[in-house]
């Protein structure tokens, strides 16, 4: 274990954690699971029904086909929950195991509440799924906050404070877009990308594994606060729900620009170069700025991943979900092998950048059409 | 050695024309990193723990609006320097012990050198007033490293799911009456807290029995809490829980009069007025309490070795 106190490796800007660090055991992610809601929109249907004529070519601009968004008696909880239900049957844990449960969802509707606040989400899915075990709180990181969540839980667990752990998250999103219809009239709007927005729960479980085997490389965040404003959500006040504001062109400027030197601290931690990254998978917003960012990576690393995930044309942009909704399905149509090196990249409002480099390994063995 | 408290603050929303949660927060951000003789730039990770806003916002978390108010490490990433990450604990009353947990963990990893707590929660427009269990509070943590002390070895956390209904909070739209009138809202976006009866007394007696069961885990007798910080969870908690488990008053953190509407903030409160007194540098096992909708209750202890 790195000496506390006076040894956080000061070349970081990345709060970051790696084998470097001198832990006394491993991580690795367990499985992934999904709930998706059966309900589909399509971006022309939502177009569609905008109240002002927009001519906005969202599926053009956005790579967004359809998404999925909840039917009647869904919610974010019942999303959350589908999806720990889903995690926990690709995993060899059973509920019991559980020592933690963190819930990340941005949107948190249950019962009667739009947004609930106490008592937590993640005590209602800890007691549905049966982890009565587990010690659980929100945690609140926009976009960025599944991911955090699997930072706080590696830090549990190499540190032998715990063995096993669960994110969560079910995202209702969906209500930010019908907000959004009834009020946007230009590309300009600073609600557009409201309307590229999709409904999923998610969640993963993360355990710990002996040191040097297959699993979580180097995982790290920051958060370019500077630029705190450049997305914000809040209660809506044309209908039940939220309304987020967004100023995508800057945002994704200031991502690019600074991303490139926080992916290049975290693969030199890993001791690996960009072009070792088998699969990147980025925070899912527009198909274009995923390919511009890849690109600028690319210019400025000098090295490209091998595949870079993007689903945006059946989901849309599932908020906190998206990374792990990705790699799900990368599991499920098993796209990915054991020995392949993952690279999620979180961009959330804040604005929150998160990296984490594993390796795949036995998980791949609880996907695919048997399971 | 362990993760230790440098500083801590705790206000209330005199003095602040329109008190708002980050102001709450940013202002008990400053005053103790004054107290600890710190720099905003030297916080390593920022975690909110504050629930009611006045805006309810969804995202960001407030912890990154905070660390851009204090101005803590801000601008493009240099190579060569260090950033803080910022995001918020949604834990009720038990907040700060959940964040101090977390962060007295990366502080023992080493990945972080300072950690910083904020609390804030404010008056709210409420379907029921009289219904909000606080008044207008900011606090702030801020925990290190101390090579002399154990500072905190333990934390747990219990949980009573069989109370769960007797408090909940949140946002529900609520449908404008009267005929409808153009350009304006249908209806409105409204907090609605709805406590039932009994909740308050259960909160005493589950936090005794958890507290109880934390001291055996540890293998520890009532007699050895040297000081007991209980965060004021609500009227009539701290004084009928002290009594039940045989801690003497002189034993016990209680808030200022001024900071006793405190909700998230009330376990910095009480460690203000532990700090103040000087008790808390003299208490050999100070144990920290915090109980809340759920019923959950967490606990920490909190060595000084003194």
């Amino acid at each position: 274990m790195a000496e506390p106190g006076s040894t956080r490796q000061d070349e970081h800007w990345l709060a970051l954690e790696s084998p470097k660090s001198g832990s006394s055991w491993g991580c690795r992610i367990d499985s992934v699971g999904v709930k998706l809601p059966s309900e589909m929109l399509t971006t022309k249907d939502l177009m569609n029904q905008t109240r002002h004529h927009t001519r906005i070519q969202l599926e053009r601009l956005t790579g967004i086909h359809e998404r999925h968004v909840v039917g009647p008696g869904e919610n974010s909880f019942t999303l959350a929950t589908g999806a720990a239900r889903d995690c926990l049957a690709h995993s060899s844990h059973q509920a019991s195991d559980i020592e933690m449960l963190i819930s990340t969802s941005i949107t948190r509707s249950r019962g009667g509440y739009s947004q609930s606040f106490e008592p937590p989400l993640s005590l209602s899915i800890k007691q549905a799924i049966g982890a009565t075990n587990a010690a659980n709180f929100d945690l609140s990181n926009a976009c960025a906050g599944m991911l955090t969540g699997v930072f706080v839980l590696q830090d549990l667990i190499t540190r032998g404070e715990i063995s096993c752990g669960m994110v969560v998250s079910g995202e209702y999103i969906s209500q930010l877009s019908w907000n959004a219809a009834r009020q946007i009239r230009s590309l300009f709007s600073k609600q557009l990308a409201s309307l590229t927005l999709g409904d999923a729960g998610a969640a993963v479980i993360v355990e710990r594994a002996p040191r040097d085997t297959p699993g979580i490389d180097v995982i790290g965040f920051t958060t370019l606060a500077e630029h705190s404003r450049l997305c914000l959500a809040f209660p809506s006040k044309v209908g039940a729900g939220a309304q987020m504001y967004t100023k995508s062109r800057k945002l994704h400027r200031v991502a690019i620009e600074d991303m490139a030197p926080l992916v290049a601290e975290a693969i030199g931690e890993a001791g690996i170069d960009l072009s070792d990254i088998d699969y990147l998978i980025p925070h899912q917003t527009s198909a274009r700025a995923i390919r511009k960012g890849t690109e600028e990576f690319a210019r400025r690393l000098g090295a490209k991943p091998k595949h870079v995930v993007v689903n945006l044309e059946e989901y849309g942009n599932t908020s906190s979900t998206t990374l792990f909704l990705a790699l799900h399905k990368y599991l499920q149509e098993q796209r990915v092998h054991k020995g392949d090196r993952v690279m999620l990249l979180a961009l959330a409002s804040g604005i929150e950048i998160g990296i984490a480099i594993f390796t795949i390994d036995s998980q791949v063995d609880h996907y695919g059409r048997l399971h | 050695m362990g993760a230790c408290i440098e500083a801590v603050s705790a206000l209330t929303s005199h003095g602040f024309r329109k008190p708002s949660a980050r102001r709450l927060a940013e202002a008990a951000a400053r005053a103790s990193l004054a107290h600890a003789g710190r720099e905003p730039g030297d916080i390593d990770m920022l975690i909110n723990a504050g629930i009611y806003r006045e805006d309810h916002m969804g995202e960001p978390a407030l912890a990154a609006l905070v660390q851009e108010d204090v101005g803590a490490n801000l601008g493009q990433p240099p190579i060569g320097g260090h950033g803080t990450f910022s995001f918020d604990v949604l834990d009720g009353t038990r907040g700060v012990i959940s964040a101090i947990r977390l962060e007295a963990g990366f502080l023992r990893s080493g990945v972080i050198r300072l950690g910083a707590i904020v609390t804030s929660d404010v008056e709210l427009n409420l379907k029921d007033p009289g219904t909000a269990p606080f008044g207008p509070t900011g606090g702030a943590l801020l925990l290190g490293w101390d090579d002399d002390i154990p500072g905190f070895t333990d934390f747990y956390t219990e949980t009573f799911p069989e109370y769960e209904d007797l408090f909940a909070s949140g946002l529900a739209w609520q449908a404008r009456r009267g005929p409808r009138v153009p350009a304006r809202a249908t209806g409105q976006n409204q907090m609605v807290i709805n406590e039932k009866a009994g909740y308050r007394a259960r909160l005493v007696d589950c936090a005794e029995e958890a507290t109880r069961h934390f001291l055996r885990r540890l293998g520890m007798g009532i007699g050895e809490i040297d000081l007991l910080v209980p965060a004021p969870s609500a009227a009539d908690f701290v004084d009928p829980l002290r009594m039940r488990l045989g801690v003497p008053g002189d034993r016990v953190a209680y808030v200022t009069e001024d900071l006793q509407g405190a909700y998230t903030s009330g376990t910095i409160a009480a460690l203000q007025a532990a700090i103040r007194s000087g008790r808390l540098g003299e208490a050999r096992n100070t144990v920290m309490l915090a109980a809340g909708a759920g019923i959950t209750v967490a606990l920490a202890l909190y060595q000084s070795g003194s």
